[in-house]
């Protein structure tokens, strides 16, 4: 069995998951086809990090457009949650005209309550999160 | 309280895993590389066009669903398969079905699964995992890619049961029914590969199979011109990711598939199947070699460590390598 992965190296080389090891498959010449549990390798942890960081990046980017007033912070948390719009129609159950309407800042400000509500929800935040993001408040 | 003596076992691949053990629970004893190669599930494609999290699709297996479908048929396995309106109809089959001593596979979107690894937390639908029981609100679940059972709630399993977006599960369950006295693996094993060779090199569609792969190689060589250095990395980490991460067992399959053509070798007799399943185990390692060395792109600090071209060569000689080897098997008897 492979130890748990070293952690000296750099920050950006530290592996995030190291909880749970998995089965891999492997083939060398000597041993044929092996079966191992092990930890994601350095290298798949670098892969997955990244779609993470890409995220992260991302979502500042819409930061600036959520304050600059051009589109409802339903935009930037709809992105949070890895959603599209045909996802999030589908999730709210609404047609996805009506989702984009809320997606603007005038589309946003006439929501009810309850559909706030709902949207906070599935956004796994509170009504106060949602129509005032912390970013909000820099 | 239902708590069926269901044995829990780890699998690379979540669909073939589950097929596996829960044949196991009728003592029948089925490796998870035979159940993907009998059940055809190799493939290869590349779409630019449909995007998951802003980056084009690339798949190395077949539609999900299908390993349990084409396996269990060509075994004369008889299963049941069931996908509902609503949650709650769901949920009161499954406990029916429980309260039956069956053991049920169910397809279930990882979003919201509480057990699941934060890291891999996207919308991913096609996720398989058997629940062997429960206690008023609670199930007991095997998921093959995690080291101990685990157990969800009645709300969270309801929830990833009827998870939204593409590949969506609509709750759907399936079990094996009936299971024959005799059954003959010959015959399953040569249908299967006559398939997965047809899928990777009998399709004239650019975007699939042998030719996929060609395909893919092209337009990476591309993505540092027309889409600038962090979305060719980003494109690049997709194809790494579906390679990978998304439980492939390693190398896209690969290393899968040979344990099935080798374990095949035996069972066929036929030898030379063996020294296939030798150059599939070669190409595995040549695709892991390609993450590896495509990971090096991936890094947030530094720039890029090999060249696209470089790596797009790489994609060029597995193309070779599974041209010839599924022209082989394509003529097997």
């Amino acid at each position: 069995m492979k130890e748990s992965i070293d952690k000296s190296e750099h920050p950006d080389d530290v592996p995030g998951y190291c909880y749970n090891r998995e089965l891999f498959y492997g083939f060398d010449k000597e041993r044929g086809f092996t079966r191992e549990l092990s930890y994601q390798n350095q290298s798949n942890q670098v892969i997955i990090r990244q779609s993470w960081d890409a995220l992260e990046k991302r979502l500042e980017q819409l930061q600036e457009v959520v304050i600059s007033g051009k589109v409802s912070p339903i935009v930037y948390y709809m992105e949070k949650m890895l959603m599209e719009l045909p996802m999030l129609s589908a999730y709210m159950g609404l047609n996805r005209l009506r989702v984009r309407w809320h997606m603007t800042p005038a589309g946003f400000r006439r929501l009810k309550p309850s559909m706030l509500e709902r949207y906070a929800r599935l956004f796994e935040i509170t009504v106060e999160e949602l129509k005032k993001p912390g970013f909000m408040n820099k | 309280m239902v708590k069926l003596d269901y044995e829990h076992r780890q699998a690379g691949h979540c669909e073939s895993g589950v097929t596996s053990n829960l044949l196991n629970y009728y003592h029948f004893q089925i490796s998870e590389p035979m159940v993907f190669g009998i059940g055809a599930g190799l493939f290869f494609s590349h779409l630019p066009f449909l995007k998951m999290q802003h980056a084009p699709t690339t798949s190395f297996r077949v539609w999900p669903g299908m390993v349990f479908n084409r396996s269990t048929r060509a075994l004369g396995i008889t299963t049941s398969n069931h996908r509902f309106r609503n949650p709650k109809d769901a949920m009161n089959r499954l406990n029916e079905v429980l309260d039956q001593g069956i053991p049920v596979g169910l397809q279930v979107g990882t979003f919201n699964l509480p057990f699941f690894p934060p890291e891999y937390r996207m919308h991913y639908n096609m996720h398989n995992m058997v629940v062997y029981g429960y206690d008023k609100e609670t199930y007991f679940v095997s998921d093959t890619l995690m080291e101990p059972v685990v157990e969800i709630s009645y709300e969270d399993l309801a929830r990833v049961r009827f998870a939204k977006g593409p590949f969506a599960p609509q709750g759907k369950m399936y079990y094996p029914v009936s299971i024959p006295a005799q059954v003959d693996l010959k015959p399953a094993i040569i249908k299967g590969i006559r398939k997965t060779a047809s899928n990777m090199i009998g399709v004239p569609f650019p975007l699939i199979g042998v030719k996929g792969i060609r395909y893919l190689s092209a337009k990476m060589r591309q993505w540092e011109k027309k889409h600038g250095p962090d979305t060719a990395s980003y494109y690049l980490g997709q194809v790494l990711r579906m390679e990978e991460e998304v439980g492939t067992a390693g190398a896209g399959f690969r290393y899968i598939y040979g344990a099935f053509l080798n374990e095949s070798a035996d069972i066929l007799n036929q030898s030379w199947l063996r020294e296939i399943s030798l150059e599939m185990g070669e190409n595995a390692n040549k695709w892991r070699e390609f993450s590896y060395l495509g990971s090096r792109n991936c890094k947030k600090r530094g720039k890029p460590e090999q060249s696209y071209d470089f790596l797009a060569d790489m994609l060029l000689d597995v193309a070779d390598r599974e041209e010839k080897v599924f022209s082989k098997l394509a003529k097997i008897k």
